[in-house]
């Protein structure tokens, strides 16, 4: 009897409920709106990408036109592009081979130095990017590496095999330890066991800084600024190449910028659970 | 009965062998374990040894000599170790950039803090709509940061702006604002806000949705209102959270280029310069290489401290583990 009248619709009691409905509705008309206001300088940019180079300044888009991008393709911008995605790949690629084992040897092994070597590896995560690319850029003239997609990829790995040991280390602890040790009386030695149970059961946090590691070296614009000219050039240093004295050409600007950010906005909304996850874990960098 | 001790007694004989075998293969399993882990552990340490710990050397040796590419020799010219040093703390530009930086910093991170702790009090809501919207929300900072410099740059010269050409428009002109000394930093510390909320978003969103329902639910009961709520039972919860968070984006602050490197160049009239930028332009555009080295060897340190208090604000209030 008690439960049924708690149960019961009182006219309050729907009053309230159709409250807390309308203020639901509320915040989410307000966050939509704020999100639209926060991305119109993003989107700004790329309608302007499709200005006739004509009438880039004018603020409204009569004739949309392709010939910002033709332009671009015919250009030294594609090359620059494809430097990017090898540099970005390969350097990705390097880092997990060795990062990976790594977080998971400091994942399970308690040995004296660990709290040492994570110090290490976060201190590499803080350090201003200038303090490497002064050094990288005094022996890479030595070495024949200034310039070339080699000495990018070497360069991205002071970021990205940091990245995996701290991210992977993360979620390699979520991993309970009673399948592997199972394994391992079973006769699996460690890597067997890793390489078995451990990493099939961390694939969403090995997708997550595998992006996570391609979109920070993509995104990369310090680095390739200095250490490369034009063989290596970069998409990113590619577009300052558009803006010069004579005059800037805002439409193949907002072309090549709307062309670098794609792989990332699709990473992003292809795989945000994990990108999130990543970027947690890792306490990211930008 | 002597059949049964005899059996005791060869279980108990053969036991204690067998137990000793065992204990010995369990240590040599362990060192084989340990071996094992550290050569999963090696190849990474190489590498970073290589491409960290190494340029970390070489950067503090360049440091310690005058060198410039125009006379070679000076690379081992250790005569006078301490010269860029000295020459920093008497430089009126390296000094004036760390102010430009001390200003960046805390006006960065406190609009950061406060927008990104607003936005998290809005989306904390279980809801598909608002999930998707969060992605949306956290664009901003996955982009190019090259790109992030492009929007900001057209929506800052009046010539390509829409914003420019609306306040034209509706008879309020106003001037560039990244060419006035007045409003140029202010014109960084805002395109950098928008780069960067969405990190503090979303450390605070991951904070929010740690605290306990409980206390919640009570304070509702009690009848608190969202200020109460938020002032009494979330922000407790959240502190530390808001205390790493801006620690975090207070090292990364040091770091800003691309954004300062398009909008301002450092201009105008070094109003833009920070710490950063002083060392990239001594470095790369004059070559003095020593001492941009020198000026880099110092933000490191700076960076290493803040380091360690991040470290220590973490332990102990049990945030990393």
């Amino acid at each position: 009897m008690a439960a049924l009248t708690i149960n019961m619709p009182t006219p309050a009691r729907r009053r309230t409920h159709h409250r807390r409905a309308l203020r639901r509705l509320a915040v989410q008309v307000f966050a939509i709106v704020l999100l639209i206001v926060t991305l119109a300088p993003l989107l700004w940019m790329v309608q302007m990408s499709f200005h006739p180079s004509t009438d880039v300044l004018s603020l409204t888009l009569v004739h949309p036109t392709l010939e910002n991008y033709a332009a671009l393709w015919t250009g030294r911008f594609p090359a620059s592009f494809g430097n990017s995605l090898v540099a970005s790949s390969v350097s990705t690629a390097l880092a997990l081979l060795t990062g990976v084992p790594a977080a998971y040897s400091l994942s399970r092994w308690r040995f004296r130095a660990r709290r040492k070597v994570a110090l290490w590896i976060l201190a590499t995560r803080m350090a201003p990017p200038i303090a490497f690319t002064i050094p990288f850029f005094l022996a890479y003239r030595y070495l024949h590496l200034f310039d070339t997609v080699t000495g990018l990829i070497i360069i991205y790995l002071t970021f990205n095999v940091p990245l995996v040991v701290w991210t992977m280390r993360a979620f390699f602890d979520g991993v309970p330890h009673a399948l592997e040790e199972a394994a391992w009386t079973d006769g699996c030695d460690i890597w067997q066991a890793f390489w078995r149970i451990t990493l099939p059961l961390s694939v969403p946090g090995l997708a997550a800084t595998t992006i996570l590691c391609f979109i920070l070296s993509w995104n990369d614009f310090f680095f390739a600024l200095i250490l490369t000219r034009t063989k290596a050039m970069t998409a990113p240093v590619a577009i300052v190449n558009f803006m010069q004295y004579e005059g800037w050409e805002w439409g193949k600007i907002a072309a090549a910028g709307t062309l670098v950010m794609l792989p990332v906005v699709a990473f992003t909304f292809l795989v945000r659970a994990y990108l999130i996850q990543g970027l947690m874990a890792g306490g990211v960098k930008e | 009965m002597a059949f049964n001790f005899s059996l005791s007694l060869t279980r108990h004989l053969r036991a204690a062998p067998r137990s000793a075998a065992k204990s010995r293969a369990a240590t040599g399993w362990d060192r084989h374990r340990q071996r094992l882990f550290a050569l999963g552990l090696a190849p990474a340490l190489v590498v970073l040894a290589a491409t960290t710990l190494a340029p970390a050397v070489y950067l503090v040796v360049t440091s310690l000599t005058p060198l410039t590419p125009v006379n070679p020799a000076t690379a081992f010219d250790f005569s006078s170790p301490w010269q860029n040093y000295f020459s920093a703390l008497t430089d009126a530009r390296f000094l004036h950039s760390l102010w430009v930086q001390v200003q960046l910093s805390l006006v960065t991170v406190t609009m950061q803090l406060a927008v990104g702790l607003g936005l998290a009090l809005l989306l904390d809501l279980p809801s598909r709509l608002i999930g998707a919207l969060r992605t949306g929300f956290l664009l901003p900072m996955v982009l190019p940061p090259i790109v992030v410099a492009i929007v900001w740059k057209v929506l800052l010269t009046p010539d390509v702006s829409p914003l420019h050409h609306s306040l034209a428009a509706i008879g309020m002109p106003v001037h560039s604002l990244i060419t006035n000394g007045g409003t140029a930093l202010w014109a960084i510390a805002f395109a950098d806000t928008w780069e960067w909320f969405p990190f503090t978003m979303l450390m605070l969103l991951a904070a929010l949705q740690m605290v306990p329902r409980e206390p919640i639910e009570a304070a509702t009961i009690d009848g608190a209102g969202s200020l109460q709520m938020f002032w009494y039972v979330r922000l407790p919860y959240i502190r530390q959270a808001l205390v790493v968070t801006a620690m975090f984006r207070l090292i990364d602050s040091i770091k800003a280029f691309p954004l300062i490197y398009i909008l301002t160049d450092g201009g105008p009239a070094r109003a833009t310069e920070v710490t950063n930028y002083f060392a990239f332009i001594q470095t790369f555009n004059f070559s003095y290489w020593g001492y941009g080295s020198a000026i880099a060897t110092l933000m490191v340190a700076g960076v290493l401290l803040l380091s360690l208090a991040i470290n220590r604000l973490g332990t102990d209030g049990g945030v990393d583990h």
